[in-house]
């Protein structure tokens, strides 16, 4: 039995290359963006998985609510936390997770890293696979460091620098540290990057002001338990725990549980923990899903097909007396077989256009036979369970001719009605998805296109960001400096210091604004986001101005309160973004002018109001914005460098040149605003561009599948289009008779493909603030296309038909 | 009574990679309007591709073929298959129903191709019906009939246009004696009524059932004996 398979298996590609070659690449081609999307899913839904602790581990998450918020959870929490929890609870198991920059110095050189201080049990509490050293005791003393293996072989050169020391320079100035383990590289799909780790100590929580301030987030703060009950019962205890400890952090008649909610998140769901993030994976799941059914569909399609072709060979054996149950576990052998075939075939389609894949996706996937035996193993059981299931129906239907009908036929059966139903019915659902594919990849381009180009508020290009400046080892004096000396530079038109630049919300700080009159409450006054920004900042940005003026550094009276000595009686100049005049129910912009509101305990005056500016997510609504006036500002502030007439590296490299002349200890870092903001814009596109390749593949298998159709009806209905031309028929009538059978199901689809084309495309618009019209163009160009594809795909089959000879065709056997 | 047909040393040869076949040699013939002439001879002697080139579904490699006066040879594709919609009938000996169509259906296909209404059309569908006597069979598929009633179900698609001219290549071949007799007796009619009707047969007492017979030996015409009514 097994080598009958073999032989019809093979048979099959001998005596019908066309219908066998059709089938193994559209079910490869299925296989492979199924392969493919399965590994990015499994990339994405298996963050920290490195963490053999992960199933116990939960992240404290929080979630404010605040009026004019967007109130997403985020994993971040306030650094002192888990000293508070352990007091309350002392059996609390937890660690901490706080990433900084640092700088670090080899030879005459010096480098900016990220450097994680972290709790002494961090190493232990993870799990982290520790190469060199002992991670019960790595961390235990506050000049020890332990860095990864990659970071190791950058300053050492060996991959064992236990023992070795280097010289680091952050907030606690320049020190001495020893290297006392190694811990592997992580994997890239990891929410935590430890590169260099170093004890969290009370010294160093000291310097944060608001490490014990209710509402800030500054920490990864994480609690392990034994198992889910445990973890619930503990996160019942927060909102009574957050009135307890919080206070009146939030105003005096507030109770914070209302505001500020502590959430657990698990820590395997901390990387998709952004709701439209998630729903963007799992739709890209469903595409993998849908190529393999569709792949799957051809199979059936074809195989039924090349059932027909069999008839004669069926009906034969079973007039000599074969039982049916042979044939079927026959067909299905070969069946498995082909999908076998299918799967190694896939598995090198993937091997080839990974490269492309991760360039495309701007994902780092890759397939490793080894470590990945057991996961490729499910995906092939997972084929050959679809494949299986799918061989059944023709299968039964391959046993199920009648012998004496076929013997007595002159013609290969077609399976009847109900199977060209089916097939017609199968091919257009191929071709809605197809027709859907097209129009959610023509919405995706058009709301891409228009969020990297829609008009933000202020002008992205030409624009240079300073992060260097923000360093802790940046002086006054240099800031100074480097603001003069950049202005002075060729081609450089403004200069500005701020803490408020496109593309970075690190420096977002949020508080209530109170007009006179009004109740001071975090629950019921507008949330504004203040910034302090520097002469020219509005110059600069090219930002509208709405009403009134905007800073101006002559004025002494612009200048912004200071915390340490501030006058209580002094009225401060405040300039407000159209969208807080709103929050604040100013009916216009122009009604906000010269009023006065409380601030942070400040009386401000509102001297102007601004257009809103697009800095961050265009899925977010743009915050409210109040800007102060600093001339010198200080506390971690960025700079900002307008320039025209040459590009942006050659303004990099005037900007490195002047900056290596001003602080030689800093390392230069200078990034434009168009590459900053790219990377909201970056992700979407990447999913767009992995959404395309799936889509476009997906559609050239539903191409697949019409071919073969084509071929097939065509090569059965030879002997009809002769009797068709006999009667009369021209070339042109029996290609339009041909096309009309073939294009109408494709039509239908392509019509069905728009209430669910719109429905789709909708729910994603609907995530970004800044979202398109439903472009209704797209819609019919989407299924003209379907259409013209499948026109394209089965024309030369038609014609080929059309053109044949009569006489040839009804010659009598 | 004119010539519907003049057929002038028509050649028909074959040609494969290296092998050239002579199907036909310089075949003259002439029939009249009218007439009803039985072609005769042994297998592969030409007969149906002197049919088919009469049918024009094939063209000669030489020869002129006229057809009521014109010259078929410099006539389109498109033009012929509109000649083939307007003045042809044709019948075959595996009848060559269309079998995904019902009898009904494929009786239509004789219309189909040529300009008319759909409410005459069902009128000349019935009638057609009517003369070879399947009419109760209109809404069944071929593979529900007999052979008999197949093969009178083709006859009723080749004269549903009243064609001027019938062709029939081996009718009653695939057909016993008493179906073959009845087929026999429907071609016997139509031609009393007018229709010019030329029939490939192996069968003596079919052929000489016509006014006429030619018989080719091959490719090459024997002899042509005129029947006298
Ligand atoms: N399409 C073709 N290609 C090559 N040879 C053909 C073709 N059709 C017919 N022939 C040859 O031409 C000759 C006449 O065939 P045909 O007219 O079918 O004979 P019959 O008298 O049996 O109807 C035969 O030798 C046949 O093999
Ligand atoms: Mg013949």
């Amino acid at each position: 039995m097994l080598k009958s398979t073999f032989t019809a298996f093979y048979r099959s590609f001998v005596r019908h290359p066309l219908y066998a070659l059709l089938n193994l690449l559209g079910l490869s081609l299925g296989i492979a963006v199924f392969i493919a999307l399965s590994l990015f899913y499994r990339f994405e839904t298996s963050y920290e998985s490195w963490s053999p602790k992960l199933p116990q581990i939960y992240a404290i998450g929080m979630r404010f609510h605040f009026p004019g918020m967007t109130d997403n959870t985020g994993d971040g929490s306030m650094g002192g936390l888990l000293e508070e929890l352990k007091t309350a609870y002392p059996q609390t198991e937890g660690t901490r997770y706080w990433p900084n920059s640092v700088i670090v110095h080899k030879g005459a050189d010096v480098f900016n890293e990220q450097i994680d201080l972290v709790d002494a049990n961090f190493l232990t509490f993870f799990g982290v696979p520790v190469v060199y050293g002992n991670s019960a005791n790595a961390l235990s003393d506050p000049s020890h460091v332990v860095l990864s293996a990659s970071l190791a072989r950058k300053y050492f050169g060996v991959t064992n620098a236990v023992g070795r020391t280097m010289i680091l320079n952050d907030e606690e100035g320049l020190k001495n540290y020893t290297v006392s383990a190694i811990i592997a590289d992580l994997p890239k799909n990891s929410v935590m990057k430890l590169d260099i780790l170093r004890l969290l100590t009370p010294q160093r929580t000291a310097l944060k002001y608001n490490w014990h301030h209710w509402g800030s987030v500054q920490v990864g703060t994480y609690l392990k338990f034994k198992n889910r009950t445990e973890a619930y019962a503990f996160a019942a205890q927060f909102p009574a725990f957050t009135d307890r400890q919080a206070g009146q952090s939030f105003g005096a008649d507030v109770m914070p549980h209302k505001v500020l909610e502590l959430k657990l998140i698990p820590l395997a769901d901390v990387h998709l923990i952004s709701p439209k993030l998630k729903a963007a994976v799992i739709s890209l799941g469903v595409v993998g899903i849908v190529a393999l059914a569709l792949a799957l569909i051809n199979y059936v399609n074809l195989a039924t097909a090349r059932a027909g072709l069999r008839a004669r060979e069926v009906a034969v054996r079973k007039t000599l007396g074969a039982a049916p149950l042979v044939l079927r576990l026959q067909f299905i052998l070969e069946a498995l077989l082909t999908l076998l075939l299918a799967f190694v075939v896939a598995l090198s389609f993937v091997e080839l256009s990974l490269p492309l894949l991760n360039s495309a996706g701007g994902l780092s996937l890759k397939l490793d036979y080894h470590a990945d035996a057991i996961w490729i193993a499910s995906v092939l059981a997972i084929v050959m369970l679809a494949g299986l299931i799918a061989a059944l129906y023709p299968a039964f239907a391959l046993s199920a001719f009648k012998p004496a009908q076929v013997l007595a036929s002159s013609r290969t059966p077609g399976g009847g009605r109900t199977a060209g139903i089916l097939r017609t019915g199968l091919a257009m659902v191929q071709f809605t998805a197809v027709a859907v594919a097209f129009i959610l990849i023509m919405g995706f381009m058009l709301q891409i296109h228009h969020i990297q180009n829609a008009d933000i508020g202020f002008q992205r290009s030409n624009l240079m960001i300073v992060n260097s400046i923000r360093d802790n080892a940046v002086t006054q004096s240099q800031r100074d400096a480097f603001a003069v000396e950049a202005r002075a530079l060729p081609g450089v038109s403004y200069v500005t210091i701020a803490n408020a630049i496109p593309g970075d919300t690190s420096m977002i700080n949020n508080s209530s604004i109170v007009r006179p009159g009004q109740v001071d409450s975090a629950t019921e006054s507008p949330t504004v986001s203040s910034s302090i920004v520097g002469p020219d900042y509005f110059e600069l940005l090219g930002t509208k101005v709405l009403v009134g003026r905007i800073f101006d550094v002559q004025r002494g009276e612009d200048q912004m309160w200071d915390d340490k000595t501030s006058d209580k009686d002094r009225v401060y100049s405040v300039v407000i973004s159209r969208r807080t005049t709103k929050d604040m129910g100013f009916p216009s912009p122009q009604a906000a002018l010269n009023q006065i509101a409380r601030f942070n305990d400040h009386t401000v005056r509102i001297i102007g109001i601004v257009e809103d500016m697009r800095f961050y997510n265009p899925n977010e609504p743009i915050p409210a914005k109040l800007y102060a006036f600093d001339a010198h500002a200080s506390d971690s502030v960025v700079g900002m460098v307008r320039y025209q007439g040459l590009s942006a590296p050659a303004m990099r490299e005037k900007l490195q040149h002047l900056w290596r002349q001003i602080a030689p200890a800093v390392p230069f870092d200078v990034t434009s605003a168009a590459d900053n903001l790219d990377k909201y814009y970056k992700p979407e596109r990447d999913r767009t561009n992995l959404f395309t390749m799936g889509a476009g593949i997906a559609a050239l298998i539903g191409c697949i599948g019409l071919y073969g159709m084509a071929a097939f009806n065509t090569g059965r209905r030879v002997r009809e289009i002769g009797v068709r031309k006999v009667l009369g028929a021209s070339a042109g009538q029996v290609v339009r008779l041909l096309l009309l059978q073939f294009l109408r199901p494709v039509a239908i689809a392509g019509l069905i493909a728009w209430p669910l084309g719109w429905l789709a495309l909708q729910r994603w618009l609907s995530q970004f603030d800044d979202a398109i019209a439903m472009p209704l163009w797209v819609f019919p160009l989407a299924s003209g296309i379907a259409l013209a594809i499948a026109l394209v795909t089965v024309a030369g089959v038609a014609f080929g038909a059309a053109s044949s000879e009569p006489g040839k065709a009804l010659r009598h056997e | 009574m004119t010539n519907l047909i003049e057929l002038q040393n028509i050649t028909r040869l074959y040609r494969s990679d290296e092998v050239e076949t002579t199907a036909l040699h310089n075949i003259s013939l002439h029939i009249k309007r009218g007439e009803f002439v039985a072609i005769m001879g042994p297998s592969g002697c030409g007969k149906s591709t002197l049919l088919n080139i009469l049918g024009t579904i094939d063209r000669p490699t030489s020869g002129a073929y006229l057809f009521d006066g014109t010259d078929l040879a410099k006539t389109s594709e498109n033009q012929l298959a509109k000649h083939r919609a307007g003045h042809l009938g044709f019948i075959f000996q595996s009848f060559n129903l269309v079998d995904d169509l019902t009898i009904y259906e494929n009786i239509e296909l004789g219309l189909l191709y040529r300009s008319g209404l759909k409410g005459s059309r069902r009128k000349a569908i019935e009638s057609a019906m009517d003369k070879v006597g399947i009419a109760h069979r209109a809404r069944h598929f071929p593979h529900q009939l007999s052979g008999g009633q197949q093969q009178r179900a083709a006859i009723a698609r080749a004269i549903v246009g009243s064609p001027d001219l019938i062709l029939a290549d081996e009718p009653t071949g695939n057909l016993d004696t008493e179906n073959g007799a009845q087929v026999m007796q429907i071609l016997q009619s139509l031609n009393a009524a007018g229709a010019t009707i030329i029939m490939v047969t192996h069968s003596q007492s079919h052929a000489d059932q016509a006014r006429r017979q030619v018989d080719i030996l091959d490719g090459q015409l024997v002899a042509s004996v005129a029947q006298v009514l």
